[in-house]
């Protein structure tokens, strides 16, 4: 192959390319529920299809979707990453969670890192992120990190919503930025934390 | 993903890993009568992402389908290799000829390249091809090749007709 894709690190997370090891992690997560809204669920034959497009959407564009790595135990939490296949309109910003790792801001840490790196290494003047109408959780996190619904952008379907990022110069301008590092500082070490049982 | 992928030379073919050099071809297979037994026909789109996956294969088993082209006129002839996604049983030789590159030996000449990798360089002892029963000009080329029906089949996706599973004898030397 003729790219190595970059390795991305946060404070919790690693970003790899995705690796033959990794393929059951992807299967259990794509031919499950959760992947309704990504095209799934996907029996054995179109997971692995779907998988070895994604290694060769790298080799192909260049850039694509990293496996998210927990830093601690290195388990693979869900991807996050570049998407732009034959009939995207746009460079799509793109994730998925594993459904037993979601609600701990993975999605929003690796994505923050993956659009810092797409605007910052690879020069890119702005992303957009398709999502399913009733995919309810994506809207939330492209809202956190600063999208807004554009009614004039093309989907990829008739069918799905695109939400474009803050261009690059509106990011550094820092508000979206801080507002996004904040909360993820929150989830790492809440600031406010239960003490004891709730009593009513 | 750094390794370098394998080329292959025959007298008058070169098989090199694909690309989307070879996009428009496989766009033509695919929308053609031609993709009926390979799996269905597919769209622009669809063919992208086959392509993509294509490279994907190679990087995750090490081994995938070569583009051939035709060595004097750099025209691509089709797409011919080692095939092995989840589930099949095991590796298969598998091969897509473009329309107007048959009957010129051209599938034999490929087939007979990868075999040698996959019996050679490879290392490779066994080695087969899953064909619908209805093909006859799949199970022509197999005959030729040495390959005969095992008599047993595989269901490669849900959604397709069960296909047949022959093997091919290593040469000789080799268990």
């Amino acid at each position: 192959m003729s790219v190595s894709i970059p390795v991305l690190e946060t404070q919790r997370l690693i970003l790899r390319g995705p690796e033959p090891g990794d393929y059951p992690d992807f299967k259990a997560t794509f031919s499950s529920y959760r992947s309704r809204f990504m095209g799934g669920p996907l029996n054995a034959y179109e997971a692995w299809m779907l998988y070895a497009a994604e290694i060769g959407h790298w080799d192909i564009r260049g850039f694509g979707m990293w496996m998210i790595h927990d830093r601690e135990s290195d388990r693979t939490l869900g991807m996050a990453g570049g998407w732009f296949p034959a009939k995207w309109p746009e460079r799509e910003l793109a994730w998925i969670i594993w459904p037993e790792v979601a609600g701990r801001g993975i999605a929003l840490e690796a994505t923050h890192a993956c659009r810092k790196h797409f605007y910052e290494t690879l020069g890119w003047d702005g992303a957009v992120s398709y999502v399913d109408p009733k995919n309810l959780d994506s809207i939330r996190l492209a809202e956190r990190l600063g999208a807004k619904r554009d009614l004039e952008a093309a989907s990829v379907d008739g069918h799905d919503l695109c939400y474009r990022h803050p261009s690059p110069a509106a990011l550094r301008s820092g508000q979206i930025s801080d507002g996004i590092e904040m909360e993820i500082a929150n989830y790492i070490d809440p600031l406010f934390t239960p003490k004891g049982m709730p009593v009513d | 993903m750094t390794k370098a992928l394998p080329v292959l030379e025959t007298e008058r073919l070169r098989l090199e890993p694909p690309s989307l050099a070879i996009l428009d071809a496989e766009k033509r297979f695919w929308a053609s009568d031609r993709a009926t037994f390979a799996g269905g026909r597919m769209t622009g789109p669809q063919v992208w992402r086959y392509l993509a996956l294509q490279r994907g294969h190679w990087d995750l088993l090490g081994y995938g389908m070569f583009s051939v082209v035709e060595k004097q006129s750099g025209a691509p002839v089709g797409l011919i290799g080692l095939w092995g996604p989840e589930p099949w049983p095991e590796p298969e030789l598998a091969y897509n000829i473009y329309e107007g590159s048959s009957g010129k030996g051209y599938a034999e000449e490929a087939a007979r390249a990868v075999m040698g990798w996959n019996f050679g360089a490879l290392g490779r002892e066994r080695l087969i091809s899953v064909i619908h029963p209805d093909n006859l000009p799949s199970q022509r080329l197999a005959a030729r090749l040495g390959g005969a029906p095992t008599g047993e089949q595989f269901t490669p996706n849900p959604d397709a007709d069960p296909v047949d599973i022959w093997r091919y004898c290593a040469p000789e030397g080799r268990s």
